[in-house]
């Protein structure tokens, strides 16, 4: 598999919206360009895909880049309109969104478990910073624990979902989720492949992709807003699942895959719908 | 045409489904519980969606994603439940979604009392959300079978307007048994003036034209016409911009759409003995302007020359009906006086505004005519220990 960027960005993406305006360095285009790599060796049309957004650097810099229909939500709602959206459009098209870590795991963190728990058919890819990037730095729910920040000065301190030995995607698992996969932003063909097993999956799917920051948490964190050095960050705690070891905080791999096991939400819902409705009964 | 003996939220539900309603995101509150209760059970019946959310934000939110994808969507809650429509609710606006929000108001402020009538969120109505930049429509029955006009009525406004409308009932609305009649066919809808607009999708390429134009249908997502919405200030064609001169364009657009097209909902009100120059006009609205209408009836028959003004359109504020400089007393069921300030904004110079609230219960016949006396022969106006004279 090659990396034909140009190409699928012509094919894929609208030109007024990309290149983005997203920092030198940052990781975030690396993860979209993984996503649009995905759907491409899954041999979607534009019009396969509703694509939704949120707030902050990953919604404010993905919306209106994909070629068909888009959305952007309130912040950590795009979740529950989603919902909505899924019930009202057709059912062969497919829900991607593409959120950020505050916007998935913290304002929008109920929004999902019930996305979740209806097992809604929808990709959500959390671009995860390790923090509130756009409003300058602020720690997050996914933030490793002691990492500087701007309001964490003296080392993120407070217990969040990474720390302690938890994990978000138990919640997400415990919730419903049928799809849960984790993957940095360099991990390349792994991570194409399991966004398409993400995608097709017929229910909820979310991949986890934590993505080095170079402008703010680089500055905070790091003490330089060179991109190697927020790579690095980031590569030196992360190992692929089964090869972990004391400095890993993101194991990448499927953590999860139960596709297919639980009724779709939308079908579920119309199937019992049209049987009250011709038979005013379940 | 069939009758009932029901509720004022029974009476909601079957405007709502009149009006082409066919999802409702739900959340229970006392007084509004019985409408999600009544959707759940009719909808699926005429082939619409029920969801119950998991809280009010994503309840109004689950109508945004409904109607993104074209089919026309309610809510409807409580005074608890309407702060938390802050969020969608501006969303509705700036993206022109088309819904029905309906908030059947109790005592406040937060939980308050939950069984009884009140009326504190009238600037809420006009201020759903942040941010300014716009016009709401909030439209104010006072009966079950007029909550229901109003549903349906707040459909058509909302397609027309491309933009989510409210209907403020109160407690003593939604959870009172009344007659109800429901038409059972167009004709008879017709007969009872409702009126109702479908629902379109917007083709493109250009998604937020910058006139005050109506019926734009709204953009539509799963249809493959490449249309964008977004929180953000947006371009003609729905791209996310920080521009000063589109917004302005924007603003432009969410503000004059409805002051431009008034004439379309302002002839919604009602007036009683108001055609011989009233010594005193008594503003209400909702449920106590059914108590207000027999006060100011018992008081003409006693020689006092009043007249009752009921507003049924809230926001954007009828103006037009207060050109006189005369005295008027603003009845409300709130303690703190919400309506008066708008009649006071609205009124000539050298009018006289005065204010008699209740809360949670419905002023009385004979307190209302001692009032109409005290403002009428410029006596200081004293309740229950409050000087409420500051009006």
């Amino acid at each position: 598999m090659a990396f034909q960027s140009s190409v699928i960005s012509e094919k894929y993406l609208r030109s007024r919206k990309i290149p983005s305006t997203a920092c030198s360095g940052c990781g975030l285009g690396q993860n979209h360009k993984l996503v649009i790599q995905a759907i491409d060796e899954l041999g979607l049309a534009v019009n396969d895909i509703v694509w939704g957004t949120s707030i902050g650097c990953a919604g404010r810099q993905t919306f209106a880049t994909w070629k068909g229909d888009g959305f952007a939500g309130t912040h950590g709602r795009a979740y529950a309109i989603a919902r909505g959206l899924r019930i009202a459009m057709p059912l062969d098209k497919k829900i991607l969104l593409t959120v950020g870590d505050g916007d998935a795991f913290g304002i929008g963190l109920m929004h999902l478990i019930h996305a979740a728990r209806c097992n809604t058919d929808m990709t959500v890819i959390v671009n995860d910073n390790l923090g509130y990037q756009s409003t300058g730095g602020q720690f997050g729910y996914t933030t490793p624990q002691g990492a500087k920040t701007d309001s964490s000065p003296y080392g993120m301190f407070e217990h969040n979902l990474m720390s302690d030995g938890m994990d978000v995607m138990h919640i997400l698992k415990g919730a419903g989720a049928t799809f849960l996969a984790r993957h940095v932003a360099m991990d390349g063909v792994r991570a194409v492949e399991s966004i398409k097993k993400a995608i097709e999956n017929p229910g909820f799917s979310l991949v986890h992709m934590p993505y080095p920051c170079p402008t703010n948490f680089g500055a905070r964190e790091l003490g330089s807003r060179v991109p190697v050095n927020a790579l690095r960050y980031i590569m030196e705690r992360t190992a692929p699942m089964g090869q972990e070891n004391e400095n890993t905080v993101w194991a990448t791999g499927i953590w999860h895959d139960t596709s297919g096991s639980r009724p779709e939400f939308a079908e579920h819902i119309w199937a019992s719908v049209n049987k009250i409705r011709k038979t005013g009964e379940l | 045409m069939k009758r009932f003996l029901e509720t004022g939220n029974f009476a909601i539900a079957e405007g709502a489904i009149l009006a082409g309603c066919r999802f409702f995101g739900g959340y229970p509150i006392t007084p509004a519980t019985e409408i999600a209760e009544a959707m759940s059970f009719r909808l699926p019946q005429v082939g619409g969606v029920y969801l119950q959310a998991e809280d009010e934000c994503a309840a109004m939110h689950l109508c945004i994603g409904a109607s993104l994808g074209g089919m026309k969507a309610m809510t409807a809650t409580s005074g608890p439940g309407y702060i938390l429509y802050a969020d969608p609710y501006g969303w509705a606006i700036g993206c022109e979604m088309p819904m029905v929000v309906l908030n059947s108001g109790r005592v406040g402020p937060v939980s308050g009392i939950t069984g009884a009538p009140g009326q504190g969120e009238i600037y809420m109505m006009r201020y759903p959300t942040q941010g300014g930049n716009y016009e709401a429509i909030c439209l104010a029955p006072n009966s079950a079978q007029e909550a229901m006009a109003m549903v349906v009525e707040a459909f058509y406004l909302s397609e027309r307007f491309r933009m989510p409308v409210s209907v403020l009932a109160d407690q003593l609305i939604t959870d009172g048994f009344e007659d109800i009649s429901v038409p059972e066919n167009e004709e008879e809808m017709k007969e009872m003036g409702f009126r109702t607009w479908p629902r379109k999708h917007c083709t493109g390429p250009e998604f937020y034209p910058f006139t005050d134009e109506l019926d734009i249908p709204p953009v539509q997502m799963g249809k493959g016409t490449g249309g964008l919405c977004s929180d953000w200030t947006p371009t003609v064609e729905g791209y996310d911009i920080e521009e000063v001169e589109n917004h302005h364009q924007h603003a432009y657009r969410l503000i004059y759409k409805v002051r431009n097209h008034q004439d379309l909902f302002n002839h919604h009100y009602e007036k009683k003995y108001m055609d011989d120059d009233p010594d005193l006009v008594v503003v209400s609205f909702g449920t106590p302007s059914r108590v207000v209408n027999t006060a100011v009836e018992k008081a003409r028959s006693q020689g006092l020359k009043v007249g009752s003004l009921r507003l049924i359109t809230l926001w954007p504020f009828p103006d037009e009906h207060f050109t006189k400089s005369t005295k008027y007393l603003s009845v409300e069921l709130n303690w703190d006086g919400q309506l008066v300030r708008e009649i006071q904004r609205a009124t000539p110079k050298g009018s006289d505004v005065h204010f008699m609230g209740t809360c949670g219960d419905l002023p009385t016949i004979s307190d209302l005519i001692e009032t109409f006396e005290k403002v009428i022969n410029d006596q200081p106006l004293e309740r229950k220990g409050w000087v409420l004279e500051a009006w």
